[in-house]
């Protein structure tokens, strides 16, 4: 694993080229030369630079898991299955409104939309699908925005380009909501902060998805294109096993596909990823297998407890605890991405010492591979 | 450049060899003269045009060069003379039109000039225009000297009359474009009359002006061609200078002559070196040449692009009488003559030199070699780009942008124009074929068919207005009727801006300066049936997003018009920049991670210069039109431009 941080063209042939590439953003909308466009990322230009801030976020480039889990908790990185955690509970919305237009509990939308209330952030970035469900990022202002962003499409989004694309002098306090590869660029972004461009500092609430996978945007959006009359579309959904199903909402009713019609679309670099809960984000959020309606809530930080603690006072969140089979479950799920994600990066770098992208202790290694 | 008409006999005026061609035609009384611009011929109709209202007679920059050539034909069948002059491609574009008029003679004297463009300062290919009036069976003179261009221009009238023959003069860059003295001859004031008389003079029941019975027409061609070479025997154009027994003859014309000429006196040997300067390149005048061959042992032909002259005497050498002396040749096929490009007077002293054994230094190596670096001392090393201000810079950046955006591999099929120079960093390397006007659109036309061999490259071919309407529409409506694939974008600048502004069909304005219903090229496409989105090069945004639209799609043709006038043009007119253009230094990231001197580096506007010292880019205002564009290229806004 080469610790080096190298420039665009490095970038293109190690990770992009490669196959590794997440979509996360990281490396786009901060320079004239790399964007992304219908799901893939694009060179417009040569560039010179060779030690660029894109090959540095990038979370498939070299990723030193300790130095960030010290960044974010003060701790190595322990390799447990749901990282690190101050509390594990199950929430929901109590707003009717949210819960309408929610995935689940509508437990990511009450939070921020308490964060915006309360003058914690003044804005929040996170992915919106349009009418014809191609998912972009958007920056929510308002509780009005943020229902707009509601549901998910498990497509790819580059998130984090919106977040270089933000003016280095702007001093609007955000919320971030992300997939965990997302959330590792955003950790390598706060570890070590991006020059000439925004204030990273300003980010002031991460906020993690549970991800199993994502699916590539320009493939997938095209099957649902040719399959579906997306603009009547309400909610896409992946019910829990043995369901196996992807399953579309539409006014006469749900439209299912198989999964395994699915997984084809699935992002090549996903198999690479060691994270289901979003490990380094304030708070996770994911659903709850078998019951309905609410959302499973790992609380990480101090930040995340703060404000779980404030949705409980002011009731906007109904908190109740995780039944232990589920946390069980929750705990299994992710350690088995976890050992198939190690797997395959060692089959990928040829040496179980010298691994792709990733620095891990031995010891996490030897006992994920146990 | 309208000193062409002075009318002044006797006097000596300084022209370029472009003008003293258009002197030859005022004076030998044309009535029409058409062309297409192309360098190193457009000053002809340049300087014609100017002083066609004056001189009364008409004028026009035509469509292109076969629609040139008809015009002046069909002046000269109703008997006027007329002439049409168009650089050496264009003579490929009138080729069929002339191989047919050949035929059939013509009425009064029609003249073709076509400057050849040795080295290709300016043009696409390098080709000799002699071998086509050896293919063609068309008499052909050469000037050597300014006064010869125009001499031989007016007596090429004559001669076609004589010889019911159009006849063409062949003149190259160093005539075209150099500058000498020319003595004047007369106007002639006579009014003239058009008549289209059609009566075949030997087959009453025949039109005249046809190119059939064609084997019969060809046997009368070859006699007019014996003619020629009867006069051409007597020719003042063709002399012989030296000794009466040379050490070397050298066998010569055109601009090659005075480079002989020169080579010659530089090495003394005017005693025993004999030059043969000759003028009526074809037919060659044999008896003339014969004569003169037994002056030496040693012949050497010295002349640009084709071993034209070398062949055609080794053809008279051949056919001498068996006990005849067979002299040594040197030329081209021998190697001491560059079998290509440009000659010199230096490269003529070496060859000389090398034959006679003698050792000369035309300047001391020590000379040239300091010569060759001084430049590099004082002056940055600079590319060929657009002009500051250009459309086409900005058109490129959105054609990479999209087609990086699109992600296909797609690419651009081209032809030459400006924005030929997008083959290299002006245009960010885009360009990937360029050959002749409209060869864009045209292999566009081939590569949009390969979708069954599994090819998904989007094809953009690209084409200025003047060469829309010269060359690429047929190729436009043979993609429509043939289905094939691509998107042809017009760079449309309102202007035949390489050769010099000319007007063209599109711009309502003719060459003599009236205004005329401008081809609407837009419309013309619809009426196509074609889908045509209008963009402003400048709204790169804009123009990035309707090209990645038009590539995206499938099926026929579609036509993106890039339109914005060409920045000289508006420039000239407008005396002052639409904007104030300045940098924000504390804004500029220069080198940092984030910019990577985009706008130096990259964009490479010539109005745009990297200042090491300070790290920053700068506006170089002496040279900056003020277009703008520049403040959309830059990532951090640093580029600030104000309304002037």
């Amino acid at each position: 694993m080469d610790m080096k941080v190298k420039g665009s063209k490095e970038l293109l042939t190690e990770v992009i080229d490669a196959g590794l590439c997440t979509l996360c953003g990281a490396c786009a909308g901060g320079c004239p030369y790399l964007v992304s466009y219908k799901g893939r990322i694009v060179l417009l230009d040569s560039c010179t630079i060779s030690q660029g801030q894109c090959y540095q976020y990038c979370p498939r480039t070299y990723t030193d898991m300790d130095a960030i889990s010290q960044q974010v908790f003060g701790t190595p990185y322990s390799g447990d299955e749901l990282g690190a955690t101050k509390e594990v509970l199950m929430t929901r919305s109590t707003d009717a409104r949210i819960k309408e237009s929610a995935q689940y509990g509508g437990t990511v939308t009450s939070l921020l939309s308490l964060a915006l209330e309360e003058g914690f952030i003044d804005g929040a970035i996170l992915t919106k699908m349009s009418d014809d469900k191609t998912p972009s990022v958007f920056l929510a202002q308002s509780t009005e925005e943020l229902l707009q962003c509601a549901g998910s499409n498990y497509m790819a989004c580059p998130v984090l380009q919106a977040l270089n694309q933000i003016p280095k002098d702007s001093e609007q306090r955000l919320a971030v909501v992300a997939m965990p590869c997302q959330i590792l660029a955003l950790s390598k972004m706060r570890q070590e902060p991006p020059q000439d461009r925004m204030n990273i500092g300003n980010v002031k609430l991460v906020v993690g998805l549970f991800c199993t996978w994502a699916l590539s945007p320009d493939g997938f959006h095209q099957f649902l294109k040719e399959n579906l009359n997306l603009p009547q579309v309400t909610k896409f959904d992946i019910p829990p096993p043995p369901a196996n199903i992807f399953e579309a909402y539409t006014p006469s009713g749900k439209i299912s596909f198989p999964l395994d019609e699915i997984r084809r679309f699935v992002m090549p670099a996903c198999a690479y990823c060691l994270d289901m809960t979003s490990e380094f984000a304030d708070i996770s959020v994911g659903s709850v297998e078998g019951i309905e309606g609410w959302n499973t809530v790992i609380v990480r930080t101090d930040v995340g407890a703060q404000l779980i603690e404030m949705a409980k006072e002011k009731g906007k969140l109904e908190v109740d605890t995780l039944p232990p089979e589920n946390l069980a479950h929750l705990k299994e799920a992710s350690l088995l991405k976890k050992k198939r994600a190690l797997q395959e990066i060692i089959t990928r770098s040829g040496d179980r010492k010298n691994l792709l992208y990733v620095s891990l202790q031995q010891s996490i290694i030897d006992r994920l591979l146990a | 450049m309208s000193g062409v008409g002075i009318d002044a006999p006797g006097s000596t005026q300084l022209f370029i060899g472009n003008e003293a061609i258009a002197r030859g035609a005022l004076e030998a009384g044309i009535g029409v003269a058409s062309a297409y611009p192309g360098t190193p011929s457009t000053e002809i109709m340049a300087s014609l045009i100017s002083v066609a209202k004056e001189k009364n007679f008409y004028a026009e920059w035509s469509v292109n060069e076969k629609v040139a050539l008809e015009v002046a034909a069909g002046a000269s069948f109703a008997g006027i003379r007329a002439i049409t002059s168009m650089k050496q491609n264009g003579v490929n574009v009138a080729s069929d039109f002339l191989a047919n008029l050949v035929m059939s003679g013509i009425g009064a004297g029609l003249v073709l000039v076509s400057c050849d463009d040795p080295s290709t300062l300016s043009s696409s290919n390098e080709q000799d225009l002699r071998n086509i009036a050896k293919w063609l069976d068309i008499p052909l003179l050469e000037p050597a000297t300014f006064q010869e261009a125009k001499d031989m221009t007016k007596w090429a009238f004559d001669l076609a009359e004589e010889l019911n023959s159009i006849c063409m003069i062949r003149s190259v860059t160093r005539i075209a474009h150099a500058r000498g003295n020319v003595r004047l001859g007369e106007l002639p004031k006579k009014e003239q009359k058009a008549h289209f008389d059609s009566i075949c003079p030997v087959v009453p029941t025949l039109p005249k002006f046809i190119s059939y019975p064609s084997a019969w027409l060809h046997s009368q061609l070859h006699a007019k061609l014996d003619k020629a070479r009867e006069l051409f025997e007597s020719s003042p154009f063709n002399w012989y200078t030296g000794p009466e027994e040379a050490e070397l003859l050298i066998i010569t014309g055109g601009s090659c002559w005075l480079y002989s000429l020169e080579a010659v006196k530089a090495l003394k040997l005017e005693n025993k070196v004999g030059i043969l300067k000759l003028g009526t390149i074809w037919p060659l005048p044999q008896k003339f040449i014969e004569l003169h061959l037994s002056k030496s042992q040693k012949i050497l032909m010295v002349e640009e692009i084709d071993p034209f002259l070398e062949g055609s005497i080794k053809e008279l050498v051949a056919d001498l009488p068996p006990d005849a002396p067979r002299p040594t040749f040197y030329g081209k096929h021998s190697g001491h003559i560059n079998a290509y490009g440009e000659l010199n007077p230096d490269l003529v002293i070496e060859v000389i030199a090398s034959i006679m054994n003698l050792t000369y230094e035309s300047r001391p190596a020590e000379y040239s070699k300091k010569a060759e670096e001084i430049p590099f001392t004082y002056m940055p090393p600079r590319i060929m780009t657009f002009c500051p201000g250009c459309p086409h810079r900005a058109t490129f950046w959105a054609i990479k942008n999209a087609l990086r955006l699109d992600g296909r591999d797609g690419f651009v099929t081209g032809d030459i124009g400006c924005y030929t120079l997008a083959i290299g960093p002006a245009g960010f390397f885009q360009m990937r074929t360029m050959y002749c006007m409209g060869a864009g659109a045209g292999v566009a036309n081939g590569l949009g068919k390969l979708g069954q061999f599994g090819f998904t490259q989007p094809v953009l071919a690209v084409c200025g207005d003047s060469t829309f309407f010269h060359a690429a529409i047929p190729a436009l409506i043979n993609g429509i009727y043939n289905k094939s694939n691509f998107t042809l974008v017009i760079l449309d600048n309102n202007a035949t801006a390489m050769t010099g502004f000319q007007p063209h069909p599109g711009t309502g304005i003719t060459g003599m300066g009236e205004t005329t219903t401008a081809v609407d090229m837009e419309a013309l496409c619809r009426s196509l049936g074609l889908q045509v989105d209008v963009c402003d090069p400048f709204d790169l945004e804009n123009s990035t997003a309707t090209l990645l639209k038009a590539i995206a799609q499938d099926g026929g043709p579609r036509v993106v018009i890039m339109r914005r006038e060409c920045e000289l043009v508006r420039g000239r007119r407008d005396k002052k920049p639409p904007y104030k253009v300045h940098v924000d230094c504390d804004k500029c990231l220069g080198e940092a991670c984030g910019c990577d001197r985009l706008c130096t580096r990259v964009f490479g506007c010539p109005g745009l210069v990297w200042d090491s010292e300070s790290g920053k880019a700068t506006i170089d205002e002496t040279i900056c039109t003020g277009c703008g564009v520049c403040a959309d290229i830059c990532p951090q806004g640093a580029i600030i431009r104000e309304a002037v």
